[in-house]
């Protein structure tokens, strides 16, 4: 399958940085085409600016500040996303991402005002994430992240694709044993895809 | 009550203007000192670069990333966020203020062994969302508003525990008409001037 991995944490030393990079070697071994967005690595800017927003509807315009991104989107099959939950959502470059990539006529087209999703080359999501806070909490606070991806996102591509949610919650407290029983989770669901 | 105006719109002329206008001339009406704070008009970088995300858990205001925003922050006693929703949340700009701005030291303390976090916002009394969406409003109870909660709930849990809160939206953007937008903002005035 042809996998798209879009990976945003500004550190490489970090465990969610090793949850990419497993990620893609193992999606490798495994005999996907794999195509990776390392987002802090190359630098993407977040921020939609006044011309793109004010462009956002011309479906012949909207793309071309991104349309190296947009293709990518577009040749992919699968979506896989490694990323940090900061403050109960994306960091700020994914969320960009988002906002400058999934645009009218690239991930819906918008007929009389109504949405109609049509990122349908996707048919299987992954979302492989930590959160500093324990999943009670995320829970009380209404657990906004897994909503996106349970929701949002299974509402945008593929009807009836799968969408897998894997979260390591309570980081701050992590350990060794922690962290390993995570990254083998998430091992089991790359060997599955 | 001294309130912080958080607006975040790339286009000056959007009805998300008129929308903040209308909420400062409100507030300012009811007696509130507002103080603005226009993101995309700053230029804001709301991207955490990893030396900031490596720091960020012992965080002192000597290495906060934006020592003026730190400072209006404590000051503030109620927040106001004017936003157009992208994507069932907050546009990246505003989603990185939070990320950036909101440290550990001026807006939670990380207690040590663990358990939950510490908040230190206790002087915000009043926390509200002003914003407008593409989606009609029963996808976005559907999707579960992801970005009211990343505030109301999320932000909110920083703030002082009877901290009030409003959420003010129109949906179907896209559809809207200059009698929605004329009836969304006296919907505003009402709402704001009871804060």
């Amino acid at each position: 399958m042809r996998v798209l991995v879009v990976h945003a944490h500004p550190m490489e030393s970090s465990f969610n940085a090793s949850l990419f990079r497993m990620t893609v070697a193992r999606l490798k071994e495994k005999g996907h085409t794999v195509d990776a967005i390392d987002l802090y690595k190359e630098g993407f800017d977040p921020v939609m600016s006044h011309d793109e927003r004010a462009a956002y509807q011309d479906t012949s315009e909207n793309r071309k500040p991104v349309e190296d991104h947009v293709e990518r989107l577009l040749a992919a099959e699968a979506l896989v996303l490694v990323y940090p939950v900061w403050n109960y959502g994306y960091p700020a470059i994914l969320k960009g991402w988002f906002d400058r990539v999934f645009l009218p006529g690239v991930s819906f087209g918008l007929v009389n005002g109504k949405v109609r999703p049509t990122l349908h080359n996707i048919r299987k999501i992954l979302v492989v994430t930590s959160y500093g806070g324990s999943r009670v909490r995320a829970f009380l606070m209404g657990d906004p992240p897994r909503k996106l991806a349970q929701r949002m996102l299974r509402a945008t591509v593929r009807p009836g694709a799968s969408v897998k949610y894997l979260a390591h919650y309570s980081m701050n407290l992590s350990t060794v044993a922690t962290r390993q029983a995570f990254m083998s989770r998430v091992e089991a669901a790359v060997d599955r895809f | 009550m001294r309130i912080l105006l958080v607006y975040c719109h790339p286009v000056p002329e959007s009805f998300c203007a008129a929308v903040r206008d209308r909420a400062i001339a409100t507030l300012t009406a009811a007696g509130h000192t507002v103080d603005l704070l226009d993101l995309y008009a700053e230029g804001f970088d709301p991207v955490m670069g990893a030396d900031e995300r490596r720091l960020y858990n012992e965080m002192t205001r000597a290495d906060h990333p934006a020592p003026d925003h730190a400072e209006r922050l404590e000051k503030a006693e109620g927040i106001l966020f004017v936003y157009p929703t992208w994507w069932y949340g907050l546009p990246a700009m505003l989603k990185g203020w939070l990320d950036r701005v909101w440290t550990p030291e001026v807006t939670f303390a990380i207690p040590e062994g663990g358990g939950p976090v510490q908040p230190l916002m206790t002087h915000v009394r009043f926390l509200g969302v002003v914003t407008t969406c593409g989606a009609p409003w029963w996808l976005s109870f559907l999707i579960g508003q992801p970005g009211r909660k990343t505030i109301l709930r999320g932000m909110r849990a920083l703030c002082a525990k009877t901290c009030r809160t409003l959420y003010v939206a129109h949906y179907r953007m896209d559809s809207s008409t200059p009698e929605s937008r004329a009836a969304y903002l006296e919907k505003i005035e009402k709402k704001l001037s009871k804060v």
